[in-house]
């Protein structure tokens, strides 16, 4: 029994203190409302109403008189006047405030109010209650983070006032910290402020007001401020899948194209060695790379050109090969005889020697094979070095020192030799007369132009040589195009062999300071 | 002789038709508070210019117009068929004002604010028709009325009977309760 009534008892202390503090925070609210009030309302008496069923207004002297003093009276339309009670409370600077609290309440009609000091009315008002309210700040204010940057979500109660639900306006404001900025919200109770700050903290107030239609007041004051503060900056989620993606699927299309171009990668960046392997079967693979083994071992698996052999060492001196007559001894010296007297002699000489080598005559050896002899030499340092081989070959002309060219002839003594490894060398317009009985040849007394149609015959007739300044060597017409006329060969062939063919080959002596640098002067013997 | 038969079957179902009591409204129900938000408003309006006329709009006879105010305990006790009652009455009642004041104004201007005030009436009897309430007949009982004799007046009771009766009215009508939930 003690313990329930100790029970009882702290219950009821417990409820007592409750309800004082929502007195005084109602208190606290009053006070509020009065003193802001004073400032804003310029009639006497000032009104208000808090809720749906009360009414208080105030008034304030610096008389320092007393409640007795004064009466309140309120009239409804055609009703009858009632007075209402006035109580005083004392205020800063000597002033007393009176307050009525209205008993009964109508709204939606006129009410008509009178106030009488001593008697004597010093106020008088007209109004409507429902234009008149002053709400509480609305309670429950929540601010939440909404997943998206820059924003917060806030939301609030509405205030418990039936009938008056849809006729309420609030007031938003919110600040980083130096500027407030506000929004008005109508017929809801949540915002969602956008373009805030990332990753800032913000200060949210509410307050609330009838909209002015139905119902209408004053501002209510402003809710305890509360904090949030906004998302960080972060990578979206989405976005990051989908860049994650997107990557997934170039390496993948890299990764095919590797593949399918594989090989062709392959060789570019590792290019094959070539390896001689196809051209010696069997000698990495079966005698491990012994070349003696392999090559007594191959028989005629090796099949070396020619060419492969040949010119190893550039020979650097025109060897004189044995003479040889070309042409049969009569031709010859009829053409001799033709040939001026002094020159005559001595070629006659010569042709007996050219008879006497005539049985080293040979016929051409192949064409192919002694145009591909005499380019190579053409490379050569020297241009009248040649090989030993010609020695089997024919179709040569051999110059000594006894031939002397005609003074007509240009002088040929500036001439680079080794611009010119190969020229057939031109004496006198006799030498070229002498053409004429080898066939139908054009010929140019002065010019030293050679044009051969025989080959064989041609070159050996030619050439009494004493005094030579040079050495030429005539290759026997093979067949191959090849146009040598010094002139042209300037212009088309530049050290090399380029032409056509025709049975009109002419040559021309070169002039003295003409360059002659890659001009063979070939004569068809 | 069957076709007078089917003729008169016909024109007895007719007849039944007409005479069914109880039929619901054709209309859909207006639920949403903005539309007698802007009643109101079109009705603060007209009240407002009528504000600065005074000897021109003092009435020549008395109108007997509705009571406006409203104890919000002494509306909660009655019920939905009362309320509903006592709009229609005061409807009906301001309808007949504003006829009455109509007719002996020649001023266009005033004619003009007399003729948007009746409109405003009849819409909201409309409404009140779309939510099922309208056929409710009038009780012999008094009314509480009061009367009139300016122009302002009149408008005045106009708008602050839409603000308050009718208000809480439509605000608790039984239709739109039911659409809600």
């Amino acid at each position: 029994m003690t313990m329930l009534r100790k029970t009882q008892h702290f219950g009821l202390l417990i409820f007592f203190l409750s309800q004082k503090a929502s007195l005084e925070t109602v208190d606290r609210h009053f006070e509020s409302k009065v003193d802001l009030l004073l400032n804003v309302e310029t009639e006497n008496p000032k009104c208000f109403a808090e809720g749906m069923r009360d009414l208080t207004c105030f008034w304030e002297d610096e008389d320092g008189g007393s409640a007795d003093q004064y009466s309140f009276t309120y009239t409804y339309e055609n009703e009858k006047s009632s007075e209402c009670k006035v109580t005083s409370q004392p205020a800063e600077g000597a002033k007393t405030r009176y307050f009525c609290h209205l008993p009964k309440v109508q709204h939606f009609g006129d009410l008509y109010l009178r106030v009488f000091r001593d008697g004597l009315q010093i106020y008088n008002r007209s109004l409507l209650i429902n234009l008149l309210f002053w709400l509480d700040p609305p309670a429950n204010l929540t601010v939440t983070q909404t997943g998206k940057l820059g924003q917060l979500k806030v939301t609030w109660l509405p205030p418990p006032l039936k009938y008056m639900e849809n006729s309420m306006m609030y007031e938003v404001r919110y600040t980083a910290g130096s500027t407030w900025k506000e929004k008005v919200v109508r017929e809801s109770t949540e915002i969602t402020l956008q373009g805030l700050q990332v990753n800032t903290k913000y200060k949210v107030q509410v307050r609330v007001k009838p909209d002015g239609l139905t119902y209408d007041g004053f501002w209510s004051s402003w809710t305890l401020p509360v904090s949030m503060t906004t998302a960080p900056k972060d990578v979206d989620p989405l976005i990051l899948a989908l860049c994650l993606i997107i990557t997934f699927v170039l390496v993948l299309l890299s990764l095919t194209a590797l593949v399918s171009h594989r090989s062709s990668l392959q060789k570019k960046m590792w290019p094959l060695i070539p390896s001689p392997e196809n051209k010696f079967p069997g000698l990495f693979t079966v005698y491990g790379g012994d070349f003696q083994e392999w090559l007594g071992h191959s028989g005629g698996g090796l099949r070396p050109s020619p060419a492969f052999f040949f010119f190893e060492e550039l020979p650097a001196m025109l060897e004189v090969l044995s003479e040889a007559t070309p042409v049969p001894p009569r031709s010859v010296e009829s053409r001799a005889c033709n040939l001026p007297e002094s020159g005559c002699k001595e070629n006659e000489e010569d042709l007996q020697n050219a008879e006497s080598g005539q049985e080293g005559w040979q016929p051409t050896p192949p064409a192919h094979w002694l145009m591909k002899h005499f380019q190579t030499l053409q490379q050569g340092p020297s241009p009248f070095s040649w090989s030993t081989q010609l020695e089997s070959k024919d179709s040569y002309v051999t110059l000594d020192h006894s031939f002397q060219p005609k003074p007509q002839e240009t002088p040929m003594d500036d001439i680079s030799e080794e611009s010119a490894p190969l020229r057939v060398l031109f004496t006198s317009a006799e030498i070229s007369a002498s053409h004429s009985d080898l066939g139908s040849l054009p010929q140019s007394s002065r010019s030293g132009r050679l044009s051969s149609e025989s080959s064989l015959e041609y070159p050996h007739s030619i050439w009494p040589p004493k005094g030579i300044s040079y050495a030429s060597l005539t290759l026997a017409d093979s067949g191959v195009s090849v146009d040598y006329s010094p002139m042209n060969s300037i212009r088309t062939a530049a050290g090399g062999i380029g032409g056509f063919y025709n049975n009109d080959y002419k040559n021309e002596i070169p002039k003295p300071n003409e360059p002659l640098s890659g001009c063979p002067i070939y004569s068809a013997c | 002789m069957r076709i007078t038969t089917w003729g008169l079957v016909t024109v007895l179902l007719m007849v039944l038709d007409w005479t069914r009591p109880g039929s619901p409204s054709a209309l859909r129900p207006i639920c949403d508070p903005l539309v007698l938000d802007r009643f109101i408003q079109e009705s603060r309006d007209i009240e407002l210019a009528m504000g600065t006329c005074r000897d021109r709009c003092r009435l020549s006879e008395s109108l007997t117009v509705p009571r406006t105010s409203v104890d919000f305990a002494a509306w909660e006790r009655k019920d939905v068929r009362e309320q509903t009652q006592e709009v229609q009455e005061g409807l009906r009642l301001l309808g007949q004002a504003i006829e009455r004041v109509k007719a002996s104004v020649s001023d266009t201007a005033l004619i003009g604010l007399l003729d948007s005030s009746y409109d405003n009436i009849h819409s909201i009897k409309q409404v009140i028709r779309s939510l099922d309430m309208q056929d409710w007949s009038p009780s012999s009982r008094t009314w509480d009325t009061w009367t009139v004799s300016s122009m302002p007046e009149l408008f005045r009771v106009h708008t602050n009977f839409l603000r308050g009766k009718v208000h809480l009215l439509l605000s608790r009508a039984p239709a739109c309760r039911q659409e809600n939930h």
